[in-house]
């Protein structure tokens, strides 16, 4: 389980590193989405890219809670099963 | 020559129609090869065309367009909260879109408005309409995957996000409004 969850938080965190041009390794778990993204439509744009780039879906119920880069990736894992 | 009311909201067109087309454009971007990639880069195109109708417009009536800030559509993802696929992105397109055929109709048939101003709603407003018909057959599309139900509940949602900001921007700029569409 918990290996099937690494995995999936990698690829997430890879798609999100390729979306942001940003290296993985700046994408800590701490770090608060707004930091990132300087407006909505780059959020919208970014989750968007997600999707695409890993065949999944989320609703916007799934992200009412996400703050942070761990958040995401937590919820995005979970979609990827 | 218009005055600063015609002014304002001529801006506020163009500024709206501008985030549109930049909106559309990274999505169109982000989006795999399909039907709906494809016009959704025909619906960015055309709110950039808009965007330049309406500068046009405003520098052949005299005037240099106004900085507005934030765009119309920004209200409406604070008010909505953020669309987070493409069924929801296009369900708050399709209810924002209704609502700018809707002004643009208000605003054609105020008394004495300038033919110029006019004649850009009259071009405009014939890409409006088939932007709403793009969104509806995709959305229709969409059915099997996302579910009627669900899309209607997501299109139901964003109506009233669109009524709570339409009403929230008319009572900011009520004075103006009112002599720009007098009942």
């Amino acid at each position: 389980m918990n290996t099937t969850l690494s995995s999936n938080d990698a690829k997430v965190k890879q798609a999100l590193s390729v979306s942001l041009k940003r290296p993985v390794e700046e994408l800590e778990d701490h770090i608060l989405l707004t930091d990132l993204v300087a407006e909505s439509f780059a959020l919208i744009e970014t989750v968007i890219n997600l999707q695409e780039d890993l065949n999944f879906r989320l609703v916007q119920e799934d992200l009412r809670d996400v703050k942070t880069v761990g958040d995401l990736v937590g919820v995005c894992s979970q979609r990827l099963g | 020559m218009i005055n600063e009311n015609e002014r304002w909201i001529l801006s506020f067109y163009r500024t709206s129609e501008i985030s549109g087309s930049l909106f559309f454009g990274r999505l169109a971007k982000s989006l795999k090869a399909g039907p709906i990639q494809h016009d959704m880069t025909k619906h960015y195109a055309d709110e950039a065309m808009h965007a330049w109708y309406w500068t046009d417009c405003l520098n052949k009536l005299g005037v240099e367009p106004l900085d507005l800030g934030n765009a119309y559509q920004d209200q409406y993802l604070a008010a909505a909260g953020l669309p987070v696929n493409i069924m929801e992105i296009l369900a708050i397109t399709q209810v924002f879109e209704r609502r700018v055929i809707n002004q643009y109709a208000v605003h054609s048939r105020v008394a004495g408005v300038h033919e110029l101003v006019k004649t850009t709603i009259d071009r405009i407003v014939e890409d409006e309409k088939w932007h709403i018909k793009w969104i509806r057959d995709a959305l229709k599309n969409m059915e099997p995957e996302y579910g009627k139900n669900t899309i209607d509940d997501t299109v139901e949602r964003f109506l009233q996000a669109d009524r709570e900001v339409y009403e929230s921007t008319v009572r900011e700029h009520e004075e103006r409004i009112r002599e720009l569409f007098p009942k």
